[in-house]
């Protein structure tokens, strides 16, 4: 999967500031994503939350899977420690929302970091299926601890984060998910083309980097590879608070390996060398959630989810098969062909 | 680290040192039952550039391995400018001023080529995830500078104008030349050369032997393993021969060249 | 606790463990010959209970079920390997892997658009429910399973070490480009590693859903188990895969017995995660040729 960041090949040996022209279409694209209330219905400003959040746990995926080149299948499971974490702090102990989202992320942090120092010295796809197991002892921890999390049903009565008077709660939970969204995206873009996104791209063996190069070069390989988990995992804790008390109820089903695996493919299909393929991969597959759930079953009969199992499968071989590098490659491959079309 | 001058191209006399800059005692490394370097010693004093010969698999790979950090010796110590540095990881021992140019060069294909060279400067610089993340004034200066220092370097190596290129649109020989620019603006004071001459062209190895007569003229040390002898004796201000893990030999170009031990183990081969 | 208790444990673990155990050993093969780690192998254990039951709620005798149900699921396996993984087959072994990913969330989609939510179950195979030994009480489909494991790890000695087409397997594990040249095609290998793959998790799954019953999505927790048994053990060699998936069974039986509440499925992964963080290349040490 190697694919340069979009953005890096602007780069010219005279030091300056880039053209600002090309930041016009982002800008307008985040106006009009930032305006939906205004606009849409309840209905899709609901659908573009699950967007936003989807697209914070992908875009720690990016960071962790496209720059660091680690598998990882288990965001789900730090998405989830943040939703139970913060919800429990609220309700059971009663504490005000925000810091229980911090003390989460904190707590959430340090989990990963125990775990990424344990699992991170593999290499290779064998990670994704150790992730992917504490994933599921996440999720059967969390079933059999029926006393402090609610077991199979789960939690209720999440409260609301303090939100301001004259807007509806959604739309606040919308535009902070989306704000998120941009400022995590700007976060990533910036860490990607700066010294710790080339450190990770040096020890990125899935994109042709090796890690005694990265280690000949001074690079505390273990030390970055762990840090790019915790910060994929943050990510996550954050996104499951909010999330919680978006929702209201929060239960373990929502936390599954599934989910972990949906994330991947959501960053896959939208393309890993880049931050923007975890929004356009969020966006493409809750998209496709969203019509088949409420097409499908309609038009074709049968039960709801599994027109989206066999989607999410079909896409995601499809990709791997077709466009390996994911939608956000098709620019580069058409201007190389056109390219090569003019006989360069 | 400022562009390297012209100077007269005579090589330095093996100084007369007091504290050699790197100082292998003993050395020994193993695979397992397998000894593949014996109880090795070499001095190597400022200024100089070392020249390790010796048929494959005499153990001179290794030896480059043990000294940058990513092999731990199984006897013997390793002194860097009066430290010990033998067992240390490998990404202390690059801190310590020791940088490295490898054999099959591993450029990251997905960075361009200033930006290859600008990873070699990680060892002196600081920003983290949140400094870079975030765009603090810190980070965008130290970026800054090192886009600068990068530049410069290729610049002085003759590759001014490929520097968005690709690494995999340059030949082979620029791209062993962004390799040594990686490894030189890390401002070391020993450079490890892994087989600098593989696969290069007769003018591109003459260009390369002049860089490396200005590189130890204007101060910085070099610890070359290579295969090619006759180039080798042009360069190398002394010559160590090892064979099957042994030191067999050491001394000047001219002496090593008629050292009967010598002609036989490469005869032997 | 008493001796009853640790000895229904400890058989119904041997249970178990022989399940993951025959788990582990369909992940080998694909695993030995194609270095590709088929994430689908949970949802053929899965397919063969389902058609089973299915075919034997439509009058179908017993046997004859469960033989059709295997021809099925083997042609499921043909399928991916011919359609998803064969074209693929020059891809980084993590792209191969998450092929095999996304070939087993549209099974599992595929299943409940058939098959719909519901849990199903087959009678065990001899009638009776429960046997009684020792004064423990087993599940009368257990000696079933048990035997079946056992049959299966023979039949793969055999095949593997006596015939031509299993040396010529094995030889396309351990050098494909010597096997090539001998006038094995790696291709026609890989084929029959998902097919013998895909059979040995049809029966598997036919034998286990008297016991553990079947529903469309136990696939990727199986898979998920099993794999981590398969590494435990060390995937290197059959006996590392049999050890590893005995290991699971049994430290899930024994948590279930002897803790109360219901975290032995937590326990047993966590225990076995963090043998295999200690030991990432296997309990069992590697020999020079396998097996």
């Amino acid at each position: 999967m190697m694919n340069p960041i979009a953005g890096t090949k602007t780069i010219s040996p005279v030091a300056g500031r880039p053209n600002a022209g090309r930041y016009i279409p982002y800008v307008v694209a985040a106006v009009v994503v930032l305006s939906a209330p205004v606009w849409a219905g309840a209905y899709l400003v609901s659908v573009l939350t699950i967007v936003g959040f989807h697209a914070v746990l992908a875009l720690g995926l990016v960071l962790l899977t496209g720059l660091a080149g680690q598998v990882s299948l288990g965001q789900a499971m730090f998405f989830g420690m943040g939703a139970y974490l913060s919800a429990l702090l609220t309700v059971r102990a009663g504490l005000p929302a925000w810091p229980c989202i911090l003390v989460a992320a904190v707590i959430t942090g340090v989990g990963a970091a125990l775990i990424g120092f344990a699992v991170l010295r593999l290499r290779g796809i064998i990670v994704a299926g150790v992730t992917l197991t504490v994933n599921l002892i996440f999720y059967y921890l969390v079933m059999s601890m029926g006393q402090v999390t609610g077991g199979a049903t789960g939690l209720t009565g999440i409260p609301r984060l303090p939100y301001p008077r004259g807007m509806p709660y959604s739309v606040f939970i919308f535009a902070f998910v989306w704000i998120g969204v941009v400022v995590l995206l700007v976060f990533s873009l910036n860490v990607a083309r700066s010294r710790s996104g080339r450190a990770l791209r040096v020890l990125n063996i899935l994109a042709g980097g090796g890690e005694d190069t990265a280690q000949v070069l001074g690079i505390n390989t273990m030390k970055y590879k762990v840090s790019a988990f915790v910060v994929a995992a943050i990510f996550a804790s954050i996104g499951g608070s909010v999330y919680a008390h978006y929702t209201g109820v929060i239960e373990p089903g929502s936390f599954h390996v599934q989910l972990s695996v949906l994330v991947a493919i959501m960053v896959i299909v939208g393309g890993v060398a880049t931050p923007w393929g975890a929004i356009v991969g969020a966006t493409l597959m809750i998209g496709i959630t969203e019509v088949l759930r409420a097409v499908a079953p309609i038009v074709l009969g049968g039960p709801t989810g599994a027109y989206e199992l066999v989607a999410y499968g079909a896409i995601l071989v499809a990709t791997l098969l077709f466009l390996p590098q994911g939608l956000c490659s098709l620019p580069e491959r058409v201007r190389r062909r056109r390219r090569a079309d003019d006989g360069h | 680290m400022t562009a390297i001058d012209v100077r007269s191209g005579r090589l330095p006399v093996g100084g007369a040192q007091q504290v050699p800059l790197l100082d292998i005692r003993g050395l020994s490394a193993a695979y397992g039952e397998l000894l593949v370097l014996k109880d090795v010693d070499l001095r190597v004093n400022t200024g100089e550039l070392i020249c390790i010969i010796g048929p494959n698999g005499a153990g001179k790979t290794t030896l480059l391995k043990l000294v940058n950090g990513l092999l731990k010796p199984s006897g013997g110590e390793i002194w860097f400018q009066g430290e010990r540095i033998d067992g240390r990881p490998a990404y202390k021992v690059a801190r310590c001023g020791i940088t490295q140019m490898f054999q099959d060069i591993q450029l990251c294909p997905t960075l361009s080529v200033v930006e290859n060279v600008m990873t070699g400067c990680h060892v002196w610089t600081r920003s983290g995830f949140l400094a870079t993340g975030f765009q603090s004034r810190g980070a965008r200066v130290e970026e800054s500078v090192i886009r600068a220092v990068a530049v410069e370097q290729l610049n002085s190596l003759g590759l001014a104008g490929r520097a968005s290129a690709w690494p995999r649109q340059l030949s082979w020989g620029e791209q062993k030349l962004v390799g040594l620019a990686r490894a030189l603006v890390a401002r070391p004071s020993l450079v490890l050369l892994d087989e600098p001459y593989g696969g290069l062209v007769q003018d591109e190895i003459d260009r390369l032997s002049c860089l490396l007569r200005e590189l130890t003229v204007s101060g910085m040390t070099v610890l070359m393993v290579e295969h090619l002898t006759d180039v080798v004796m042009d360069v190398a201000s002394r010559v160590v021969v090892l064979h099957y893990g042994e030191k067999i030999a050491e001394g000047l170009p001219q002496e090593i060249r008629r050292d009967e031990r010598v002609v036989a183990s490469y005869l032997g081969e | 606790m008493e001796a009853s208790t640790v000895l229904q444990s400890l058989i119904s673990g041997l249970t178990l463990g022989c399940i993951y155990a025959a788990l582990g050993l369909g992940l080998y093969v694909v695993y030995g010959v194609t270095r590709v780690l088929n994430f689908a192998q949970g949802e053929f254990v899965m397919l063969g209970g389902m058609i089973t039951v299915s075919l034997c709620a439509w009058g179908v005798p017993l046997f004859p079920s469960i033989f059709l149900a295997v021809f099925v699921v083997s042609v499921t396996g043909a399928i991916l390997y011919r359609f998803i993984i064969h074209p693929a087959r020059n891809a980084s072994g993590s792209v191969l892997a998450f092929l095999t990913v996304g070939f087993a969330f549209a099974v599992e989609g595929l299943t409940l658009l058939v098959w719909g939510w519901e849990y199903r179950s087959l009678t065990n195979f001899l009638g009776s429910s429960s046997i009684h030994l020792w004064g423990a009480t087993i599940f009368g489909q257990a000696p079933w399973v048990v035997g079946m494991t056992i049959l299966m790890v023979a039949g793969l000695y055999y095949f593997f070490g006596h015939t031509m087409l299993g040396r010529a397997l094995r030889a396309c594990a351990d050098e494909p480009l010597g096997a090539r040249t001998v006038g094995i095609s790696p291709e026609r290998m890989g084929l029959l590693a998902f097919v013998i793959a895909a059979a040995l998790g049809a029966v598997a799954g036919a034998t286990i859903t008297p016991l553990t019953m079947t529903a469309y999505n136990v696939g990727i927790p199986l898979t998920i188990k099993g794999l981590l048994a398969a590494f435990v053990g060390g995937m290197h060699r059959a006996e590392g895969v049999i050890v590893g998936g005995l290991l699971l069974g049994l430290t899930e039986a024994l948590s279930a017995g002897l803790m109360p509440g219901g975290y032995h499925d937590a326990i047993a992964l966590t225990i076995l995660l963090i043998v295999f963080l200690v030991r990432p290349r296997g309990l069992l040490p590697a020999h020079a040729n396998i097996e």
